[in-house]
């Protein structure tokens, strides 16, 4: 029984992983560095469809797609990657002292959740977006603030299940301060929970921040992002379909492999 | 009239039970004894046909007064099946709990059985699960019929599951540790209710238990299983009087009996010739001895206790200090968890909730004091208040050691599955060390002592490194132990410390606690409710009842001349 569920989650794990690797490495040389210039316009070159020297083909300004998709990616990774980590940071904190302590802050906090989940989330970014003024940072900040809930409300869970546990009673019985007890002997234990929510809040902030792009509030032209190629490409999808596939592709590549690797952490987790 | 043949099952490639041969006639009661993994359990799954999906019967077959029901290798019929469950074999299951549907009344889910099975009117059906009801010993039966299972007592669940069990009259009920979730006092009552039923009924009974005591007590017959394989097979006589086998030899003997006291601290040596003299070696023989009648309430009155006097030698009257002392303590609940129906209505009252109520005793060095009481009694009440873990409290504890510890019950969450053992072992180190810095210890030294705790507890260096996961339910035990002892407390809090554990690794686990008890002169508040356990574990017995001590005194004095009715009872009913 064992062997046969081990080869099915290092399936998920596997394939999960190198297709994440795969888009991670893109993104990352492409934050920094790109085979062709992402901006550079070429008039002679406009539409040319996949080749050897543009293996994506190029759009209508005669720019390498697969430089932009790869300065794109590197745009979205990058834009996520802090999104996540700014409301996975706040999960957690919050999350640890409501769950933990209870009480009235636990109280006020989850109002604000609440409140916060009352809207839906692409509305309540567009209202943040309007009030800041568009932008990556503020796409940051908005995502980050719509996200944050979600991860509060998972850590809190995941506290209030732990903080009763027998072990953590005999930390207590030891002597262990509130802190340590907090960070020490019970956010290790949430880790396979956690990672989950966080690729799953991954997924979603690349779904948001293409979306918002394409929407033209996010990344600005002529910087490339994947939303805003799309949004570009739309009217070529007769004449030149590689403009948009392309971008749509890696968005479905992106979010197809963190979910795989995100089940595969949780059947891994499962297991144990 | 149940037949399995060379029974083998398997998960995946690993099989649990190899080659079963059970046969139980009308009105016979089998017990299958074992230690948990010995495969008992997948055995009466597979023959009700509830095994798990993953599991596979690879030989032998199943049969059913000559009706084959199903056969090795080949898919379970389950129309067959349906035919039988319930109508001609059904079950009986250990936790009462997750065993009921909480979203449906009782009478209701007992009545799904007739309404499947029969074509009795709705009206029928509710006079016929009434006196079923009536028939399990229920009382104010209406009411029951209308409770959800919430609402009910663990007792009164278990015997709605027996009623479901026994409503159409199966020819054979199959019972998974019917009564391990119980107290004693009300498993009593189950096992006894279960033999009327098969006296009445004459229905056969496959009795699955962990506790010898019990299948020798219930049983005509025990099947003694080990890793998948029956190893010994006979009457219950036979089986507990003469047992052939080295392994049954040895479960007998791990269980803790009256008869085998505790050994006296350190005259253990002079101790031992005169025990011999006074019952001669075997334990066959101690068990006759034992047993006269298979009437277990004998047992506490005919027990010649002739060590009493040297008993009370050993503890003599001056004890020192105590190392506990609790004047007039009382704790209350912090909020009103409302009870509908705690056994006996207790805490129903919707007045102040009050789980100890002036509790007043002290604990000494070195000895261990016995705390028995059905559950609801208020020793984890107690226990907690002890220990500083609860707040709402009056009275006066002084304590003459510096953070008493406590062991819990489940070996599986008490340790954190995050962490090695030897940081386990060495946190408390570290905590006291944060707390009070004199106490700090250098990185070297905390591992130096870990290392020695864990040799302490009987295990190696190699577990220094491992998680909790990798260990067994006895070896996690033992962790718990290090380290709530690796500050050196001096008392501990042991709630249930082995009712967890299997025979085998009880008899161990409690050695180990009277080891470490002599060599770190330690005191022990030991709260169980297998009375046999404590009897072999502690100097004195407290015994409580709804939030009262009814009775504190030497452990023979209690035993030989309980004062209080309910203490007998209690006794009387292990």
């Amino acid at each position: 029984m064992r062997k046969k569920n081990g080869s099915k989650w290092n399936k998920y794990l596997y394939a999960g992983a190198v297709m994440t690797g795969i888009a991670l490495l893109l993104g990352v040389v492409g934050f920094f560095w790109t085979p062709c210039s992402t901006t550079a316009m070429s008039a002679g070159e406009k539409f040319s469809p996949p080749s050897l020297g543009h293996i994506f083909g190029t759009d209508n300004f005669g720019r390498d797609i697969f430089s932009r998709v790869m300065k794109g990616l590197g745009t979205t990774i990058a834009v996520s990657s802090l999104v996540v980590l700014f409301s996975g940071a706040v999960g957690i904190l919050l999350g640890a002292l409501t769950g933990y302590f209870g009480g009235i802050g636990d109280e006020i906090v989850m109002r604000i959740t609440d409140a916060v989940n009352g809207f839906p989330s692409i509305l309540l970014t567009l209202v943040i977006i309007s009030l800041l003024g568009s932008g990556r940072q503020n796409v940051i900040i908005s995502l980050g603030i719509v996200f944050a809930p979600s991860f509060v409300r998972i850590v809190r869970s995941e506290f209030i299940r732990l903080r009763d546990a027998d072990y953590i009673r005999r930390a207590r019985l030891m002597g262990a301060g509130s802190f340590r007890i907090l960070f020490v002997h019970i956010l290790p234990n949430i880790f396979s929970v956690f990672w989950i929510s966080v690729m799953i809040g991954f997924n979603n902030a690349i779904l948001a921040e293409s979306g918002m792009s394409y929407l033209g509030i996010g990344v600005q032209p002529p910087d490339a992002s994947l939303g805003n190629m799309l949004s570009d490409a739309q009217g070529y999808l007769q004449s030149a379909p590689w403009c948009a596939l392309a971008p749509g592709l890696t968005i479905v590549w992106v979010v197809l492999g963190f979910s795989l690797f995100g089940e595969g952490i949780r059947r891994k987790a499962a297991e144990e | 009239m149940i037949r399995i043949e060379d029974l083998s099952v398997a998960f995946g490639e690993k099989e649990v039970v190899k080659h079963v041969s059970l046969e139980l006639a009308d009105g016979e009661i089998l017990g299958v004894v074992g230690e948990s993994g010995s495969g008992k359990s997948v055995t009466a799954l597979t023959l009700m046909g509830l095994e798990a999906e993953t599991a596979r019967m690879t030989t032998g077959r199943i049969l059913f007064d000559d009706v084959i029901l199903r056969q090795g290798g080949s898919p379970r019929d389950k129309a067959l099946y349906r035919s039988y469950q319930g109508e001609r074999m059904s079950m009986v299951f250990q936790e009462p709990m997750t065993s009921l549907n909480p979203t449906q009344r009782a009478g209701r889910q007992v009545g799904e059985i007739l309404r499947l099975h029969t074509k009795l009117s709705p009206g029928e059906i509710r006079e016929k699960v009434l006196e079923t009801f009536e028939a399990v010993g229920l009382k104010e039966v209406r009411k029951v019929y209308d409770s959800y299972p919430h609402q009910l007592s663990g007792g009164m669940r278990q015997r709605v599951m027996i009623a479901m069990a026994v409503i159409l009259h199966p020819r054979l009920i199959v019972a998974d540790e019917p009564t391990t979730a119980l107290d004693v006092t009300i498993q009593a009552q189950i096992i006894q209710l279960l033999r009327e039923i098969n006296r009445r009924q004459k229905n056969a009974m496959l009795f699955i238990t962990h506790d010898l005591n019990l299948a020798r007590r219930f049983c005509h017959r025990v099947a003694v299983m080990k890793d998948g394989c029956v190893v010994e097979a006979g009457t219950a006589e036979e089986i507990f009087m003469h047992p052939k086998e080295e392994y049954t030899r040895m479960l007998i003997e791990a269980v803790p009996s009256r008869v085998k006291r505790r050994p006296a601290f350190g005259k253990a040596a002079e101790a031992v010739p005169g025990d011999l003299q006074e019952r001669p070696s075997g334990n066959a023989q101690k068990n006759a001895s034992e047993r006269p009648s298979g009437n277990a309430s004998e047992d506490v009155s005919k027990n010649p206790f002739g060590n009493l006097q040297e008993n009370r030698a050993k503890n003599p009257p001056d004890r020192g200090i105590p190392i506990v002392q609790v004047r007039n303590l009382s704790v209350y609940y912090q909020d009103g968890v409302g009870r509908l129906f705690a056994p006996g209505g207790k805490f129903s009252r919707s007045r102040g909730q009050c789980a100890v109520a002036n509790a007043d005793f002290e604990i000494y060095p070195g000895e261990s004091l016995g705390l028995v009481g059905e559950s609801g009694c208020g020793k984890t009440s107690l226990s907690k208040a002890i220990l500083g873990m609860n707040c709402c409290r009056e009275g006066e504890i002084v304590h003459g050691s510096s953070m008493p510890q406590m062991i819990f019950q489940d070996p599986y969450s008490s340790l954190n599955p995050s962490k090695t053992i030897g940081w386990l072992l060495q946190e408390p180190l570290r905590c006291a060390g944060i707390l009070d810095a004199s106490k700090a210890l250098s990185r070297a030294d905390r591992e130096a002592a870990a290392y020695d705790m864990l040799h302490r507890v009987g295990m190696g260096d190699e577990y220094f490194h491992r998680r909790p996961s990798q260990l067994s339910g006895g070896q996690r035990q033992r962790v718990s132990i290090g380290q709530a002892l690796i500050t050196k407390p001096g008392f501990l809090v042991a709630d249930e410390p082995v009712s967890a554990l299997d025979v085998t690794i009880q008899a161990q686990i409690m050695e180990l606690m009277q080891r470490l008890q002599e060599e770190m002169h330690l005191a022990y508040l030991f709260i169980s409710h297998d009375i046999n356990v404590v009897y072999r574990m502690c100097d004195r017995i407290m015994v409580m009842k709804d939030g009262r001590i009814i009775e504190i005194g030497e452990t023979e004095e209690i035993f030989s001349h309980p004062k209080e009715e309910y203490t007998k009872l209690l006794l009387g009913s292990s």
